[in-house]
């Protein structure tokens, strides 16, 4: 009986620690990409990286990025990051966004204040900003697309609502690549990928639309769908 | 005999699986003729030594509302003094400069304001891999006013709701206004 209770007893602790140890694994990942990102794009202010285990995302919990500069990955999310592009892709994101709320009065908390009250108007800023981060610290910008193309789902629409539409923001995400890295376009690692292929197929409307913008060499913004 | 097995080859091909991948047609018409380089990679980065130099400039026409712009215009500037890297001149004043404008964020209510995001600054004799990557120039902030006034009026629906519809100022760049932006020498 000792003995049986004494095998469970061990059989638990070492899977205990095969947990610990992968997730040990999956933070160092995080930090090397996380600082990378921070130490290539010059960025003189604190932020941290942590890899939480359990879904603890709400409605109603403070969203740590504006209010402590630290950037939470969950594992419901890191499932479906599936190379260094795409978690540098989520990263830079964050990044954004956490840099964005040192900024101005009061130590940045009017800053954090509009960037919650207002986040559709700040997305496509970080979504942007982002490209630039990975870009110059190493990573392919086509990361953020076949990363956002598989997590972000597509509302029914944008006009009354806090977020932009999906569609919308893959669009300028990659008319930006377009201007300003077309070299990732054009040496696309991702073309034959399944979600860069699922983009290449549900925006055939609004790369259409920029298509015309390119060939009119048109200054308007282009009202992406 | 060859006739049959090129018969049963025929057959056998077509009733393959058709795997079809599609092709980026902005790529294939717009680029796929150009020879691009690939952008510049910050992996040499020693932050034992961290100069940075401010390079102050000066906008040479006023953007009086972030609505008289467009994003990817490129905007000219010129250096308001000379440019010292320790006793070494890097620039004189009054060089010209570009920018260009990277994103504009229209104003929003809860008084938020617009703000004009500039990027890509290109400034003769520094490398601009090694300035600073973006400056933002913010319209009036109103939403230090309406939020309070907003939480005040909480007690008195719906009054606090119409705060909302306070809108933020427009994003100016004026061409008295100084724009200091880093370059990290080293």
């Amino acid at each position: 009986m000792v003995l049986f209770f004494s095998i469970v007893f061990a059989n638990f602790v070492w899977a205990n620690d095969e947990v610990l140890i992968e997730e040990q694994s999956i933070q160092t990942k995080i930090n090397n990409c996380g600082l990378k990102i921070l130490n290539a794009n010059k960025i003189q202010k604190r932020v941290v990286f942590v890899y939480e285990n359990k879904d603890k995302e709400s409605i109603l919990k403070s969203n740590d990025t504006l209010l402590n500069r630290e950037v939470i990955l969950y594992d419901t999310k890191y499932k479906n990051i599936e190379n260094e592009d795409e978690l540098a892709a989520f990263l830079s994101r964050e990044i954004v966004t956490a840099v964005r709320s040192y900024d101005g009065i009061a130590n940045g908390f009017l800053r954090s204040m509009q960037m919650k009250a207002a986040p559709k108007k700040f997305e496509v800023v970080a979504d942007k900003r982002a490209v630039d981060y990975m870009v110059t610290s190493g990573y392919n910008p086509i990361g953020l697309i076949t990363y956002i193309q598989k997590t972000s789902p597509q509302k029914k629409q944008d006009l009354v609502s806090f977020h932009n539409l999906t569609s919308k923001r893959l669009a300028i995400i990659y008319e930006y690549i377009y201007t300003k890295y077309p070299y990732y376009l054009k040496e696309n690692p991702y073309l034959y990928s399944e979600s860069y292929q699922n983009f290449l197929l549900t925006s055939i409307n609004n790369r259409k639309k920029l298509e015309e913008k390119i060939k009119t060499n048109s200054k308007d913004k282009v009202k992406y769908e | 005999m060859n006739r049959f097995l090129s018969i049963i080859f025929i057959l056998f091909s077509i009733s393959l699986p058709a795997i079809s991948y599609e092709e980026d047609f902005i790529v294939e018409k717009f680029l796929s003729e150009k020879d691009l380089e690939k952008p510049f990679v910050n992996d040499n980065y020693n932050y034992q030594d961290t100069n940075i130099i401010p390079i102050r400039l000066k906008i040479i026409d006023s953007i009086k509302s972030e609505q008289d712009i467009y994003e990817g215009q490129v905007l000219k500037f010129k250096l308001i003094e000379d440019i010292w890297d320790q006793e070494i001149l890097l620039l004189k004043r009054g060089t010209i400069c570009t920018a260009n404008v990277e994103t504009i964020i229209n104003n929003g209510m809860n008084g938020i304001p617009a703000s004009i995001i500039l990027g890509n600054f290109q400034i003769p004799n520094i490398d601009s891999n090694k300035l600073q990557s973006d400056y933002e120039k913010y319209g009036m902030d109103l939403s230090l006013i309406v939020f309070p006034l907003k939480w005040a009026l909480t007690i008195l629906p719906p009054t606090g709701s119409l705060t909302n519809f306070i809108k933020g100022g427009h994003a100016k760049i004026k061409n008295k206004d100084i724009i200091t932006i880093k370059y990290f020498s080293n």
